[in-house]
């Protein structure tokens, strides 16, 4: 159970009040190997990453991240097991600089509780910011505040953020969502290097990128699946080529 | 004491009475939150500004149903000038400024009740037609609080009206449930604000002055009235009309059947119930899991 | 508000009022103090200079869990309450010495954060303002209602003529010598507060405030952290009431009162939200105000609530708070 999927769903659905957002769905992926979620508008993909990184339970099913049952874990706890999140709209922490941002992040995993020691003090967690920074470019802007960043940067503040807590698991939501084509080549490049040391799932909707840097795709539709495979795969599928048929292209 | 069913029945119909004005104030204050997001701290000061408009209407016009209408509307008015001059500046800012301003406005409000009408209570007397009993078939019941009773059984059935079937209502169902997207098809926002800020305490005015004949009027009687709305809307859940009426009624009916049996713990009965439901279930009775944080 | 956060030296400041306001933040603890030190020869009276040190520790508490947790409590009456009648009750009828009675205060305010926090965090953040207020004022009734208490009339009777420790007598029938013994306690408890502020769990808490979701998703344990939050800043008043029952003899009951609860996030507004300093600026300002208004006219109350609302409306950082911000920008 353990080699073959990373993470894996098995039945899981989910309801809000009367609405049944996803039904049924099960889908393994597989270490190492970069996989996108697609499905038109409304298919349940957000609601999808959000079950995968603990946001809430599933209304039916399993989770099982590297073999272990997950399900039903608190939203914190899933941070613990080597699940991260980069959110679609930038969720950072207002008021701290760059550096802080990651920072905190990285003392969650450190030390939550301790309340005599300097938190100045904690060996390493400085360098590790700074590394952290660096990997995502933002090194040179790290004593900025949040609101001095541009959309680009505090998408890649994002990044770092969610690559403090040593995922082995990385969800991107919408990574390059409002980003101009450079800041989107430069986010395409950061996500090939992310890829070398961790399995990164993605939600995006600008398919030429999506086709570009997926290995394999899970297709949504009205929160079932409908399909999975490799971008030719997926390209050659009657059923998805029918389902997004109208939709227009991005 | 003994508990013969007459007292019992006294005392259940009191807790109803009781609950009715709970209710009117949980339910104003749920409109308030439900589309503005302003928890209104001036909510309790709304009620007792109402009850004192009341009683001077009441007592220029002589007769105590022109107060009943008189006050509402001014005291809506006021509430009206209070969100587009007060609160609506700090829409934006996070949801604790517009708290602490209506906190601030109520300390204003009760400290101007003082200088114009003095720190002490004042009485209100219950209006000739209403005084006295009514036999309901079984038992003998005071009228006034079975007045007061049908007064906000078709208060609440107009709002409810007001709420399901019209499309203001719709207006704020949708904004409820989601401002952003009121805003962008379109609607005037700000005006749907202005009206339900108003409706809100335009009715915690109304229950100022329906409970003036059952306690008189004192500048402090806001404040105690506060926390049971708080309970009310905690234990019905927040946002709930539903919730409102059936925790309302809850506390009421229990506060009234405490003094029968365990007096000392009557004032304590209504957290006991809080502290219930914020354990078992603490999106309140009929609040939805995951609603606002 | 901006974290003054004390690991990270942004580039420097250029202008002499922005260096010195940096190097006072970086010793924070000995600025205060020492300020406090000489504090009493600045105030026209002393009993003036304790209640400022008393209802400012009363908001430096509040300013924990709101200006750096930011979470809006509307029941901290209860705590300064609990500490005020435990340490009075302790004092006046088992004759307890103070350095037993007022730990024992702090305790059991901490006691009572811990029940009512478990109630009130299970909640969504909205209801937490509501629900604190229902359940201090459960407290108010529960304290009415006890003997012990006194009641209506408050408790009487909290007499510490003499404090003597380690050899070092203080007459507390002196109002100078009254002021140090309430100054070594704010003192420490400034200290302890510096280390809290500065610590892992300090940064927990400046997360929680900036983003509750993100926090979360980053790892910490939300309602653990406000738990802690809640309690600690509880010990603080708790404190603040024991040194109010010791300073006044007794306790009043409204020290409970909505209006307590009230007052301190008006302190703390005023002085400025999530500033070490702040609170003890509100806490002057709001008893100049009072002690100025109160000789004027009986409605000073009016007063108060009219700077409160102009206050939120165009200086939601407080007095203290904004002229922090405008220093920092001279740069």
């Amino acid at each position: 159970m353990t080699a073959d999927a990373i993470i894996e769903t098995r039945a899981v659905s989910k309801r809000f009040g009367g609405f049944k957002a996803l039904t049924d769905v099960s889908v393994k992926i597989r270490p190492g190997v970069l996989t996108s979620i697609i499905g038109p508008n409304g298919a349940g993909k957000s609601t999808y990453f959000n079950l995968l990184s603990g946001s809430f339970a599933p209304s039916a099913g399993q989770i099982f991240f590297m073999g272990r049952d997950i399900t039903g874990l608190r939203p914190h706890e899933f941070a613990h097991t080597g699940i991260a999140k980069s959110f679609q709209i930038t969720n950072l922490f207002p008021n701290f600089t760059a550096i802080e941002n990651v920072r905190i992040a990285l003392q969650a995993h450190v030390s939550r509780y301790g309340l005599w020691r300097r938190r100045s003090a904690l060996a390493g967690l400085s360098e590790q910011a700074v590394a952290l920074l660096e990997t995502v470019g933002l090194a040179q802007r790290a004593t900025h505040l949040v609101r001095e960043l541009a959309h680009g940067q505090q998408r890649a503040l994002e990044i770092a953020v969610a690559l403090a807590a040593k995922p082995r698991l990385l969800l991107m939501d919408e990574p390059t969502a409002g980003m101009s084509p450079e800041e989107t080549k430069v986010m395409m490049g950061l996500i090939r290097r992310l890829v070398e040391e961790r399995t990164v799932v993605l939600v995006e909707h600008k398919m030429k990128m999506v086709m570009d840097i997926s290995e394999r795709l899970v297709v949504l539709h009205h929160g079932e699946l409908i399909a999975e495979g490799t971008p030719d795969d997926i390209r050659a599928n009657d059923l998805v080529k029918r389902v997004y048929l109208g939709q227009g292209r991005h | 004491m003994e508990l013969t069913f007459d007292l019992v029945a006294l005392q259940l119909f009191t807790g109803l009475a009781l609950g009715a004005i709970y209710v009117l104030l949980a339910v104003g204050l749920s409109l308030i939150f439900g589309m503005l997001t302003v928890v209104n701290f001036a909510h309790g000061a709304f009620f007792m500004v109402g009850a004192y408009v009341g009683l001077f209407a009441a007592e220029k016009t002589g007769s105590f149903w022109l107060a009943l209408v008189i006050a509402p509307m001014v005291v809506a008015a006021f509430g009206m000038a209070c969100e587009r001059w007060l609160i609506r500046p700090l829409y934006g800012r996070g949801i604790d400024y517009p708290l602490l301003l209506t906190f601030g406005l109520s300390y204003m409000l009760v400290e101007g009740v003082r200088i114009v009408w003095g720190k002490s209570g004042l009485p209100f007397d219950t209006p000739e037609l209403l005084q006295g009993a009514t036999n309901l078939g079984f038992a003998d019941f005071p009228t006034y609080r079975l007045f007061v009773i049908a007064v906000v059984a078709v208060l609440l059935f107009v709002l409810w009206l007001l709420i399901e079937r019209t499309s203001f209502g719709l207006i704020v169902r949708a904004g409820a449930r989601d401002p952003v997207i009121v805003r962008v098809l379109g609607v005037d926002v700000s005006r749907v604000w202005l009206l339900v800020f108003g409706v809100g305490t335009g009715i915690a005015a109304l229950a100022g002055v329906l409970s003036a004949p059952l306690q008189g009027v004192s500048p402090e009687m806001g404040t105690s009235v506060l926390t049971v709305a708080f309970v009310v809307t905690v234990v019905g859940g927040m946002g709930s009309l539903m919730g409102a009426v059936v925790a309302g009624l809850l506390v009421g009916v229990v506060e009234s059947m405490a003094v029968l049996i365990f007096p000392e713990a009557a004032k304590v009965s209504m957290f006991v119930i809080m502290a219930a439901v914020l354990l078992i279930r603490p999106q309140g009775l009929f609040g939805r899991a995951g609603l606002m944080a | 508000m901006s974290a003054i956060n004390p690991t990270l030296a942004a580039a420097p400041p250029r202008s002499l009022p922005a260096n010195a306001f940096a190097a006072i933040a970086k010793h924070r603890v000995l600025a205060t103090v020492l300020f406090f030190a000489i504090f009493p020869w600045l105030m026209p009276y002393q009993s003036l200079a304790i209640n400022i040190l008393i209802y400012g520790l009363f908001a430096v508490g509040f300013n924990l869990l709101f200006g750096y947790t930011g979470l809006l409590s509307f029941g901290h009456a209860a705590f300064l309450g609990v500490g005020a009648y435990t340490a009075g009750i302790l004092i006046a009828q088992y004759q307890m010495p103070w350095w037993a009675a007022v730990p024992a205060a702090i305790v059991a305010g901490c006691v009572v954060a811990l029940v009512m926090g478990l109630l009130a965090i299970r909640t969504r953040g909205i209801y937490f303002a509501m629900v604190t207020l229902a359940l201090s004022q459960c407290v108010y009734f529960l304290i009415y209602q006890l003997p012990a208490s006194g009641g209506e009339n408050g408790l009487r009777g909290v007499n510490v003529a003499e404090v003597s420790l380690f050899g070092l007598k203080l007459n507390l029938l002196d109002p100078l010598q009254k002021y140090y013994f309430v100054f070594a306690f704010v003192a420490l408890a400034l200290w302890l507060l510096s280390r809290i502020l500065a610590s892992p769990f300090g940064g927990a808490i400046e997360a929680v405030r900036e983003n509750e979701a993100r926090a979360r998703a980053c790892g910490f344990d939300i309602e653990r952290t406000k738990l802690l939050a809640f309690v600690l800043s509880a010990a603080f008043c708790a404190l603040a009431g024991a040194l109010n029952a010791i300073h006044l003899s007794s306790v009043p009951i409204e020290t409970l009162h909505y209006a307590t609860s009230g007052m301190v996030v008006m302190l703390c507004l005023l002085g400025g939200m999530g500033t070490y300093f702040g609170p003890f600026v509100g806490a002057a300002l709001f008893l100049l105000i009072q002690d100025l208004a109160s000789g004027w006219t009986e409605h000073w109350q009016l007063l108060v609530g009219a700077v409160f609302v102009f206050v939120v409306l165009f200086f939601p950082n407080g007095v203290w708070g904004t002229l922090l911000q405008k220093v920092s920008h001279d740069r």
